[in-house]
């Protein structure tokens, strides 16, 4: 039987990184209250998450997105901040200071919002049903979105990251 | 109407019917293909002292097949929602919304994330079906 292991060969590098240097899986979402992370926190770093891992190209958008972003949800009485620092994201219960973006909505919305699709150029679509329903809840005070206007690129880099679409 | 016992083989095949005959469901649910638990936990004060589990296997718009099995059972389905009796009770009796139930943590649910949130709307039309039946519910026996 073919033995795979070229054991030590003259001349090969045994291995260019020290195990100690060896880098392990790196966690991309971390929470501020560790285990204490509400619920709500929990979901939207586990959405967040899964979504960059099995999606390039929203990867892309998250190694380059840094900005403080709230989500306020007034019928459930949650909020989290979502820190994003170019690669990595902080979640924390309740909303932080210093914030870029500050979104605030109901439950329902939170899950249009993370249904909108993305079309070409990496634009959200707001011309299909779901995307209807964001801009009437916009136009109706069912959404706010604080900064919206002065941080449009990033808010649409947000909505990338956030969307399973 | 003659009211069916919450979480019993009767209640399985009921909500099953009722999946079946809903058309948003049928439209909502196309291109899922996996199965879902129901862990329904015990609570002896509620007259439920037994945990149990509900066993969905749901493809494609449609419920192939609805089961009680116990709570472990359950908990091998692909996605799997855990919550006291009286949670599910709230649940369909339209007191709480399922997908405000998982943000604040009444809910748990285990399993990939962005699938369950693509499907919002056929999650939701399960939890219609749900109260479209008429249950009675061992507290109130």
């Amino acid at each position: 039987m073919h033995d795979s292991d070229p054991g030590r060969v003259p001349g090969r590098s045994l291995d260019p990184e020290p195990m100690a240097a060896r880098k392990e899986p790196q966690t991309l979402v971390e929470y501020t209250e560790g285990d204490d992370a509400s619920a709500f926190a929990m979901m939207l770093g586990g959405l967040i998450e899964a979504n960059v891992a099995g999606r390039p190209e929203k990867r892309a958008d998250f190694d380059s997105l840094k900005a403080r972003v709230g989500i306020q949800v007034d019928d459930i009485d949650e909020s989290v901040t979502l820190d994003f620092r170019a690669g990595k994201l902080k979640v924390s219960n309740g909303l932080k200071r210093d914030r870029k973006i500050t979104i605030r909505t109901d439950a329902d919305t939170v899950m249009m919002l993370s249904n909108l699709a993305i079309g070409p150029f990496g634009m959200p679509v707001y011309f299909d049903t779901v995307g209807r329903g964001i801009v009437a809840k916009l136009l109706t005070g069912g959404l706010r979105i604080d900064g919206m206007l002065s941080n449009i690129p990033t808010l649409n880099q947000v909505t990338r990251v956030f969307s399973v679409r | 109407m003659a009211k069916i016992k919450a979480f019993s083989p009767e209640f399985a095949a009921a909500l099953k019917d009722e999946i079946n005959k809903s058309s948003t469901y049928k439209q909502a649910g196309k291109g899922w293909k996996w199965t879902v638990g129901l862990v329904v936990e015990a609570e002896a004060d509620k007259n439920f002292p037994v945990a149990q589990g509900v066993f969905m296997d749901l493809f494609d718009g449609e419920a192939r097949a609805i089961k009680m099995v116990s709570d472990s059972e359950a908990g091998k389905a692909d996605f799997v929602i855990t919550a006291p009796y009286s949670r599910w009770k709230q649940v369909m009796q339209r007191e709480l919304d399922p997908t405000k139930g998982m943000m604040q943590g009444k809910l748990k649910l285990k399993g990939d994330l962005p699938t369950i949130v693509r499907y919002t709307r056929a999650s939701q039309e399960m939890t219609e079906c749900t109260t479209r039946i008429p249950v009675e519910f061992p507290d109130e026996a």
